[in-house]
């Protein structure tokens, strides 16, 4: 189906979830938990936190219908709402996140690479990343968001956002590279 | 730095987005939500509306096909008795639904008998035995009307039992959405 299909049929089910038909929520959730998941599994990199983080996302979501606004695409919504959960856990956690502030020389992106990649050692490494730039990787280089968008889910200056996007390949490059040296 | 390092940096856009959790957290959100939603009026009749409406339906059909049954004879020996029946030969239906009826009745089907798979047993083997007293009934109004073309009453009765049909069909399949 395509991409405006599959919008339109998310938007009908958010306008029956929204008058309480929780059978149209459950098909949104069955549509949307592993991309919820997948996000959430890699911002925190603990799989029990990671479904509750997931759970406590479809529960706010439900809570939220009616400020659902159809410009926004329902994944797109619902990755917002998991961001807050995981910073809101991190803050009552105290676990504090680092970022780079210095972004003047972070702003170009030149990576385009392509090829074939093994997926488990990718994983770990990223799984191995500081906090901060492991979650602007994995917002901007696996789910696809714009800095913009990114910074905005973070809160965080989009100079900010680049710079971790930067940070965070060049450690994958370094760490890649040490690993196939061990 | 490798070039094989660097197209695994590159290849980070193709890691897959969506990693399924190990458990369905479905039940755990339905509890909450079901709490949440209390003060929403409307959802607690929604949630409950399918189940209800399939045992009316069902039992709407029930009664129907009773009295459609119940009132076929005495037209088919009334015409016996007129001698409109000629040699016992039934003559053709007079009254076809039209295509596009027939269209969606057919996808119906086809979407209810997939739907009814899902079902708990026991509201399968109703609506299953629903359905083909329906088409039961509908089989002897044909015959009958097949003796009687010109029978408004038993046309009447044919195009309810369409109707009864497509009311069964349409709230398995709204129970399955």
């Amino acid at each position: 189906m395509a991409d405006g299909g599959v919008a339109s049929m998310d938007e009908a089910l958010v306008a029956r979830a929204g008058a309480g038909d929780t059978r149209a929520f459950e098909r949104l959730y069955r549509e949307h938990v592993g991309r919820v998941h997948g996000l959430c599994l890699r911002m925190v990199r603990d799989t029990q936190l990671a479904e509750d983080y997931t759970q406590e996302t479809f529960i706010r979501a439900w809570r939220a219908l009616d400020r659902f606004e159809a410009r926004s695409r329902v994944s797109t919504w619902l990755h917002r709402i998991a961001v807050n959960v995981i910073l809101e856990r991190r803050r009552r956690r105290e676990l504090p996140v680092e970022y780079v502030e210095d972004a003047a020389e972070y702003d170009r992106d030149n990576d385009t690479l392509d090829t074939p990649v093994e997926e488990a050692e990718l994983e770990a490494t990223i799984a191995s990343l500081p906090q901060g730039a492991r979650d602007v990787l994995t917002l901007c280089g696996i789910y696809g968001y714009a800095h913009e968008e990114v910074a905005r889910m973070l809160g965080i200056a989009e100079g900010t956002c680049k710079a971790q996007l930067h940070r965070a390949r060049a450690l994958v490059r370094a760490r890649l590279e040490s690993g196939a040296r061990s | 730095m490798s070039g094989d390092n660097e197209g695994k940096v590159g290849a980070i856009g193709e890691l897959p987005r969506d990693i399924a959790p190990a458990r369905d957290l479905w039940p755990g959100i339905a509890a909450a939500i079901g709490a949440a939603a209390a003060p929403r009026h409307r959802r607690s009749w929604v949630g409950a509306r399918p189940v209800w409406a399939l045992a009316a339906a069902v039992a709407c059909v029930a009664v129907g096909v009773w009295i459609g049954r119940a009132s076929l004879a005495p037209p088919s020996a009334t015409l016996a008795r007129s001698g409109m029946v000629q040699d016992g030969v039934a003559r053709e239906v007079s009254y076809s639904p039209d295509a596009r009826f027939l269209r969606t009745r057919e996808g119906l089907l086809r979407e209810v008998s997939e739907r009814l798979a899902q079902l708990p047993p026991d509201v399968r083997t109703r609506v299953e035995a629903s359905l083909a007293t329906v088409q039961r009934a509908r089989a002897d109004i044909e015959s009958a009307l097949g003796r009687d073309p010109g029978n408004a009453l038993l046309q009447e009765m044919l195009v309810n039992s369409y109707q009864d049909e497509m009311r069964v069909l349409t709230t398995v399949r709204e129970i399955g959405t």
